[in-house]
């Protein structure tokens, strides 16, 4: 069975939810304590689940991207293992520079909790979805404005780094950018939650699936 | 006329932010006594004399960039 | 200082000093007086209003704690159990709105996972003022920011919640936060009674400082020209530190490490170590010089009487002492003994080396002041005959409403909640019962109630309201009501009118309870809500849980397919002008013509309906009457409606729920409506683009541009 290593920080509260996301998988989920250091090859994936690690205090993300365990994720990086990051985990991945970006605060200044359409724009490892698929999911962040250089925007869209989009962008991020991935495609990030639509009654099911990836052979997962 | 203000929590006030950052930066091996966090805001007031625009920039502050229940604040001319 | 100056200082009253030195058989001396202060106010004594507390309907075979602990406790069966209660923080919101709501919610999260249970959901019942009053708008921005800001944070999310505006709090908003915790099977349930003489004393959690000082005897006060004065006792509060409690405390309970535990919430360590010693028959020995302190220049009395957040007493074996301090070491957290157990029944309170006092806990505890307050006598409304609105072009009024703060949307206010956190959200704030999903495929259903208009109408029918009308909402999704917990919000109990007010609004809860078979388990009462004497409305908010055995086909809440049939379910003939009436000035009047006994079956009756899988859509018929409702169901789907009934268009019954059902399922829905003897009528079907009923006759899409309009129009100037 399939190893999946869960990243917990003080402060992370998704923990649970991305656990439950990947045992439907029937894959292992398993806690790495941000303590910890661990080799990369001990798990198959990683996940880093939302939450307001250090309580967001200071920039979010700012401060787990400090802890041992992530210096431990950047060896994985480096190694082409995949490492998907959500929400919080999205805003830690880019902080320790893992993922290309900033996320700053939503541009009416207020956390939003809302359902958005999503739009796959360039597939990554994480995502055995086509290019131009729509996903339904919810938001919920204060801080999800993605923001990038002109510059630095136009290398996205050259190296097709650009992962989902909003249809409706609910918080002006740059380009209506959800989701970014680095340059191999194994490092992926997105601000909304697929761990919260699981289930039709959750009012989606379209997370589901992203809870999966391709090894480097291209073989799902 | 520019000017600085600084906002910290009052030291009597939980740091709530500083005590954060604090338990991180020591986990990290850092060695230090404490620390606050709080807000550096630059004002730029048009006025004909400084004493005209410190009086201005004192008012904003006092009227809402900083709340007097939980916070002191410094105002500098840049 | 003089005696008066000291009795003022420590809000006790001339009677009760008397009292204290007959007890102690001496005048109080030292802190004495902070202990006292604190024990003996309204908000830790309940002095005003214990002698009816008492009467209240609080049992029930699922109930496995009632009053007397940090929150009641309800079993699910098939191992599962929840814990829940409501707690306002009315006073700190409205000086330092931000913070006073954000602690307020995590007091009541402590008050949960004190005992055990995992928090699962929170839900806020807010009363503001007008939105053009004094402060309104940085009161109502503040208030959401600080719920929001600290639940998200925490990682509980809101599943429901209720936002009243009306003049009576222009100057004492009312903010009032209610929590569920979860127990599943074997976790254990931990009470605060403090045992086993030799066992520690255990202080966890942030270090004590001088927030809220005297905050205890502040709530219990009044406001007046001064409260800008009492400022400095603002508390802060942190939900990053409050999480790493939760999992640290849940950690030390499964392990079984605690032998009790209790939060320090309103007066802090003084009503944690009276009341655990109190409960347990025993004695404690605090070093008060042991408590982690911010600010070393803190006197034993500042230490007594701190309220700062995050913090929890706990007793355990000495042997355990060494596991637990790991435990919250792991969470970034420190664990200090700060005292012991002892036999002698009394609370030694030490300060370098020396005996501050030393008194009996169930001297003072079990000694406290309780009032019969004078009331007067009052009545139950009568049958009077139908109500009637004067209310002509039904359209342009309906869109009125629609556009008003009472009757727009709330949306602004709930977005800014998660609501979806820990995945198992199965129904949000958008919907009229908040559900989550439990382990084992169950829902719990939570909504909140009272309605302030109908409590100023009459306090006994709102009182009766208060309980019946979330119970409906709660059957109207299939939901069983298994209890309550409420949260007494009244002006100042020493008037007679403010005392008959809270008697007759019981009185009408209780009989209410009682009739559904729905006890109250846990609950808070706030006194005192009144500036420059004027009081509020008098407003028992309440939290009803339900229980519904599955997640799939719950009846959605609007109008979603054209071809499907309206029905229209009838309790009673009762009415009242409602908030129509008081929008439009219009004199109040109330039919009350109905029979509580009745209203169990009646429930009964439309949970099995609506459980039958044969039902889309239903809402209760509740504020601004059945125009009103069938408006919001057409903006939630996007869909109109024909409809023909002979009903007020405004006018709010008591009681009536709209049903949807496609006309394939139609003769099933009207089978199961009469097999539970309902009284029900057809009154239309679902359409495209408009509501029609006689001369109303509006397009959807008006109406959701004055409902989504609505909360732009009150404050512009928010983001």
């Amino acid at each position: 069975m399939k190893k999946v290593g869960i990243l917990r920080f003080p402060g992370t509260n998704c923990d649970r939810d991305i656990w439950k996301s990947v045992e439907l998988q029937s894959m292992q989920p398993e806690w790495i304590w941000y303590k910890q250091s661990f080799l990369p090859d001990n798990y198959d994936a990683y996940v880093i689940p939302g939450g307001f690690s250090y309580g967001d205090y200071l920039r979010s993300g700012a401060l787990a991207a400090l802890s041992p365990a992530m210096s431990c994720i950047k060896e994985a990086a480096k190694m082409g293992k995949p490492i998907f990051g959500i929400c919080n985990g999205f805003q830690i991945l880019c902080e320790a520079g893992l993922l290309p970006g900033a996320l700053m605060r939503n541009e009416k200044g207020l956390f939003i909790d809302q359902w958005v359409n999503l739009k796959l724009e360039n597939s990554s490892q994480w995502s055995p979805f086509s290019v131009g698929q729509i996903f339904k999911m919810p938001m919920a962040h204060a801080d999800g404005r993605f923001f990038i250089s002109e510059e630095g925007y136009k290398q996205l869209v050259d190296k097709g780094q650009i992962w989902l989009t909003y249809a409706d962008n609910p918080n002006g991020s740059v380009g209506n950018i959800a989701g970014v991935m680095n340059e191999a495609g194994n490092v992926v990030g997105m601000m909304p939650h697929p761990d919260r639509a699981l289930f039709s009654w959750m009012g989606s099911e379209d997370g589901l699936e992203f809870f999966q990836w391709q090894d480097a052979s291209g073989v799902n997962q | 006329m520019k000017f600085a203000l600084k906002i910290l929590p009052k030291p009597e006030v939980l740091d709530t932010q500083g005590r954060a950052v604090e338990g991180a930066l020591k986990e990290q091996g850092f060695d230090l006594t404490s620390c606050r966090v709080g807000k550096y805001i630059v004002l730029e007031v048009p006025a004909n004399d400084s004493e005209q625009a410190l009086q201005k920039a004192k008012l904003m502050a006092e009227k809402g960039l900083y709340n007097p229940l939980i916070e002191n604040y410094e105002l500098e001319q840049l | 200082m003089n005696l008066q100056d000291k009795l003022n200082l420590y809000r006790i009253q001339p009677n009760e000093y008397d009292r204290i030195c007959e007890l102690l058989g001496r005048a109080p001396e030292g802190v004495e007086w902070a202990v006292f202060s604190a024990l003996w106010s309204e908000h830790c004594s309940y002095k005003s209003s214990k002698v009816h507390l008492k009467k209240l309907f609080s049992q029930s075979e699922r109930v496995l704690q009632s009053f007397g602990e940090n929150a009641g406790i309800i079993d699910l069966g098939r191992g599962e159990k929840v814990a829940f209660k409501m707690e306002s923080h009315n006073h700190p919101s409205f000086i330092e709105p931000y913070q006073g709501a954000a602690t307020g919610v995590g007091g009541i999260l402590r008050d949960i996972f004190t005992m055990g249970a995992r928090p699962m959901a929170l839900a806020n019942y807010l009363c503001f003022g007008e939105p053009k009053a004094e402060r309104m708008t940085e009161l109502v921005r503040g208030v959401v920011g600080g719920i929001g800001g600290y639940g998200n944070c925490v990682g509980v999310p809101t599943l429901t919640g209720q936002t009243n505006f009306h003049e009576s709090y222009n100057g004492n908003i009312l903010v009032n936060a209610m929590a569920v915790g979860l127990f599943q099977e074997g976790d254990p349930i931990c009470l605060s009674q403090a045992t086993g003489v030799g066992n520690w004393v255990v202080y966890v959690g942030a270090k004590t400082g001088r927030d809220g000082v005297h905050g205890a005897s502040m709530a219990s006060e009044s406001f007046d020209e001064d409260s800008e004065s009492k400022r400095p006792t603002v508390q802060i509060g942190d939900p990053f530190y409050e999480k790493l409690l939760i999992e640290s405390c849940l950690e030390v309970m499964k392990e079984g490490l605690v032998e009790a535990i209790q939060d320090m919430g309103a007066a802090g360590l003084t009503s944690s170590s009276f009341e655990m010693a109190d409960k347990g028959n025993v004695g404690l020995t605090l070093n008060l010089d042991s408590v982690p302190l911010r600010d070393p220049t803190m006197t034993p009395e500042d230490i007594l009487l701190s309220e700062s957040q995050e913090r929890m007493l706990l007793i355990c074996k000495p042997e355990k002492f060494a596991d637990i301090r790991a435990i919250f070491e792991k969470w970034g957290l420190d664990a200090c003994a700060i005292g012991e157990v002892i036999a002698d029944p009394v609370i030694r309170l030490m300060w370098r080396g020396e005996t501050l006092s030393e008194m009996s806990p169930k001297m003072v505890v079990d000694n406290a002041p309780m009032y019969e307050r004078p009331y007067n006598s009052w009545q139950p409304p009568q049958k009077t005959g139908k109500v009637s609105l004067s209310i002509s072009n039904a359209s342009e009024v309906l869109l009125n409403i629609l556009n008003s703060v009472s009757g727009g949307s709330k949306e602004w206010v709930y977005r800014q909640y998660d609501q979806r956190v820990q995945s198992s959200t199965a129904r949000d704030c958008s919907s009229p019962v908040g559900v989550s999903a439990l382990p084992s495929g169950r829902a719990l259903g939570m909504v909140l109630g009272c309605r302030p208009h109908l409590m100023r109408q009459s306090p006994y029918a709102g009182g009766v309201d208060s309980i019946v009308y979330p119970a409906l909402e709660l059957a109207s999704k299939g939901f069983e009501p298994l209890a309550v917990t409420d949260c007494l919000n009244f002006g100042n109990p020493e008037k007679p009118e403010v005392m008959t007010e809270f008697v007759s609004s019981l009185a009408g809860m209780n009989e209410a309870c009682a009739a559904i078979q729905t006890p109250i388990i846990s609950g808070n009462v706030s006194f005192y809500n009144e500036t420059l004497h004027k009081g509020v409305t008098p407003t028992p908010s309440t939290g009803l849980v339900g229980l519904r055995e599955n997640l799939d086909n719950i009846p959605d809440s609007d109008l979603s397919c054209d071809g499907d049939i309206i029905f229209l379910l009838t309790f009673s003939p009762s009415q009242s002008t409602g908030l129509a009436g008081e929008m439009f000035s219009q004199k109040a009047q109330l039919n009350y013509d109905f029979d509580l006994s009745g209203f169990k079956s009646f429930l009964d009756g439309l949970r099995k309906v609506t459980s039958a899988n044969c039902v889309r859509s239903t809402r209760v018929v509740g504020n601004f009457g059945l125009a009103y409702t069938l408006a919001r169901m057409a903006i939630a789907g996007n869909r109109g409606a024909k409809i023909e009934c002979d009903q007020d268009y405004f006018a709010e019954p008591l009681y009536q729920v709209v049903l949807t059902v496609s006309a394939s399922q139609k003769d099933q829905a009207e089978q199961a409506m009469n097999s539970n003897s309902l009284r029900w009528q057809k009154i239309g079907f679902v359409i495209e683009e408009q509501l029609q009923w006689n001369d109303l006759k509006v397009d959807v899409a008006a109406l959701k541009e004055n409902y989504e309009g609505s909360w732009r129009k009150a404050f512009p100037r928010f983001p």
